[in-house]
């Protein structure tokens, strides 16, 4: 008998020590209880601890930053838009002990953290307006490009907006942030939220489809007045052409009179130099010619006598 | 029956079992399996993150390494090496030379609120690498659905603070650099031991409901630049024929310039010619020429009429011309 009662210790002692020991991963941290109370302080550390075999339990939870992603929530802003919010926030247990007494799992953790964040972004929110939620700084945005950039344009409805506004989203979320941190500290449930993020901002539906319906018309006056414009430039220079080409052929007729009279003065000018050497005898000539051109087969001529080519008529 | 059971040692004949042997055998056995399981090895992209009894232990480079066993030390292997990729607004399908994308029912993802409380349709793309796989694995749960989330709200904040036309245009670039730089922040809060690499904006659209109606915007563009250069060459091609009159008006007086001043020098040649011949004797010419005339023009006149000059009506002349023709 004795060789099995030295085989029993030593399984036994075995089996006290695995009971006794627990291993504490990285991930992890825990809390030892005893009959479901806890015991001691929260264990943080990783590694290998020890505890009362078979009346200590130990209950795990995980160290690490914990994932909360909540519903897309709608919510009037002050300016009466209503938007859809989806927001997200990364918590961990920071003080297992009390994240066991008051919120025992995780799932419950998860649930309380909706009321408080959805609260707070609630709060936030609705005491702010568009542009201030939308917008981050108060930077000078470029609303068109250059082209479209002109008064006779009607301003857009969005163009008025965000003027009155610095943006405001960082403050916002850190305005959130800190309301949650203030309202868990009071809460002492053990849970720390690092940060809180807003996803998505969008328009409901009803918002949206207007929305898209303004930007389409908007694009549609744009397109328009390219149209116009293709066309007004279109006359204009139609309008260049004719000016162009009556100045042309203007200024060649004006040329060519001149080049036609100047040949026209030098033409008498010439004539005059010569025929004024002997005026008396360019009449006879020019008389003779005249003669010569005017006096045609159809003319009848009646002469007398007297006349001196005839004078050899009448020597007798 | 009524003997009952009679024991009888020695009677079961039982082999000798070779108990030794099987005990030797056994612990070689335990022994190879021990050694086997503290063999572990790292590729060549991974960092080894052991961890003793739930500690961290060490990290261990690419090789072979020893550790001790049953769950005395843990390896975790990290690939630190590898550049891991998330994207946004639509998926790849089928990564290649031309990749394929689903690009439908990403709305949700892909519309954003912009600055001027439009909304744009963005899609883009993060690389990221794992810098502290120690930090990675023991900080944050759930790293990429973190990354994800990170980025999505990163995003959509810059974009929030352009203008659609500054989204789908000039910001392109400071909007991917400057989520990047948030995204960081925000990451080494958590200390997640990430880094991120990349973020690029691959395509920036109005929303697809709007598309057409931009489209039309680049349609009139067009039609305004087709309009003008319509004009433009009616333009040219009439001026060009207009110059081409202009010219020939001119070319036209030219050669009507030359030809009067020809003329005239040759006008006046003949006379100054005739006029030396008449200065020799001015008489004689002067009848000649005459004479000449008179030839000329009577000879083309078929009626002529010598009539006396002591007649005193050329009447009777006429009535007897008259007469004499019935």
């Amino acid at each position: 008998m004795k060789q099995y009662i030295g085989i029993i210790i030593v399984v036994a002692g075995i089996i006290l020590l695995f009971g006794s020991l627990f291993i504490i991963d990285e991930t992890e941290q825990a809390v030892v209880t005893q009959f479901g109370k806890p015991v001691g302080n929260s264990i943080t550390d990783a590694g290998m601890h020890f505890k009362l075999p078979f009346i200590q339990e130990v209950i795990k939870f995980d160290k690490r930053l914990l994932e909360w992603d909540g519903e897309a929530n709608e919510i009037p802003t002050k300016d009466n838009k209503y938007i859809f919010i989806d927001t997200f926030a990364r918590w961990r247990i920071s003080d297992p002990l009390r994240f066991y007494k008051s919120a025992k799992n995780e799932y419950m953790a998860q649930s309380r953290l909706d009321d408080i964040i959805d609260g707070a972004v609630r709060d936030e929110i609705s005491n702010r307006v568009m542009p201030e939620i939308i917008r981050s700084t108060d930077r000078d945005m470029i609303i068109r490009d250059i082209e479209t950039l002109d008064e006779t344009m009607a301003p857009s409805e969005s163009q008025t907006q965000y003027d009155e506004h610095d943006g405001a989203r960082i403050d916002i979320i850190n305005d959130i942030l800190s309301a949650v941190v203030n309202n868990l500290e009071k809460l002492e449930m053990g849970i720390e939220v690092i940060d809180i993020q807003l996803k998505r901002i969008n328009y409901n539906k009803q918002v949206r489809e207007k929305l898209f319906s303004r930007m389409i018309s908007e694009q549609n006056r744009i397109a328009e007045k390219y149209r116009a414009q293709g066309q007004g430039q279109k006359q204009e220079i139609m309008g260049l052409q004719t000016q162009r080409k009556k100045e042309l052929l203007s200024n060649a007729y004006l040329k060519s009179q001149k080049i036609k009279g100047d040949a026209d003065a030098e033409a008498v000018q010439i004539y005059a130099e010569t025929y004024g050497k002997s005026e008396e005898f360019f009449n006879f000539i020019r008389t003779l010619k005249t003669y010569e051109n005017t006096i045609d087969p159809t003319t009848k001529l009646i002469l007398s006598t007297k006349n001196p080519y005839l004078k050899y008529f009448d020597q007798n | 029956m009524s003997q009952g059971f009679e024991f009888r040692p020695g009677e079961i004949n039982i082999p000798k079992i070779p108990v030794k042997k099987i005990i030797v055998f056994g612990a070689i056995l335990v022994v190879v399996v021990i050694l086997i399981s503290s063999f572990y090895t790292i590729r060549t992209n991974e960092n080894g993150v052991v961890l003793r009894f739930g500690k961290y232990h060490a990290t261990t480079m690419p090789g072979l390494h020893f550790k001790l066993p049953y769950g005395i030390d843990t390896v975790y292997p990290v690939e630190v090496a590898y550049q891991f990729k998330e994207e946004f607004g639509f998926l790849t399908i089928a990564p290649g030379i031309r990749s394929r994308y689903e690009n439908k029912n990403y709305e949700d993802e892909s519309w954003m609120l912009t600055g001027d409380l439009n909304i744009a349709e963005v899609k883009w793309i993060i690389q990221y690498k794992i810098i502290d796989p120690v930090a990675y694995l023991f900080n944050v749960r759930d790293v990429r659905n973190t990354i994800r989330a990170i980025s999505e709200a990163t995003v959509r904040l810059i974009v929030g603070d352009r203008s659609f036309h500054e989204a789908l245009q000039s910001e392109r670039k400071s909007i991917a650099d400057l989520s990047k730089i948030h995204m960081q922040k925000i990451l080494d809060k958590y200390k997640s031991g990430i880094s991120i690499q990349l973020v690029q904006l691959q395509d920036v659209h109005p929303p697809t409901p709007v598309a057409d109606s931009f489209n039309e915007v680049n349609r009139a563009k067009q039609e305004q630049e087709t309009a003008v250069n319509e004009a433009r060459q009616a333009y040219n091609k009439e001026i060009y024929q207009v110059q081409g009159e202009a010219q020939k008006m001119l070319n036209e007086a030219g050669g009507y310039a030359i030809e009067r001043v020809n003329n005239a020098k040759g006008d006046v040649a003949m006379f100054a010619a005739v006029l030396e011949e008449y200065n020799k004797a001015p008489q004689i010419t002067r009848d000649r020429l005459y004479l000449e005339m008179m030839e000329k023009v009577l000879s083309k006149i078929p009626d002529k009429v010598v009539v006396d000059a002591k007649l005193e009506s050329v009447l009777p002349l006429l009535n007897l011309d008259h007469g004499g023709k019935k």
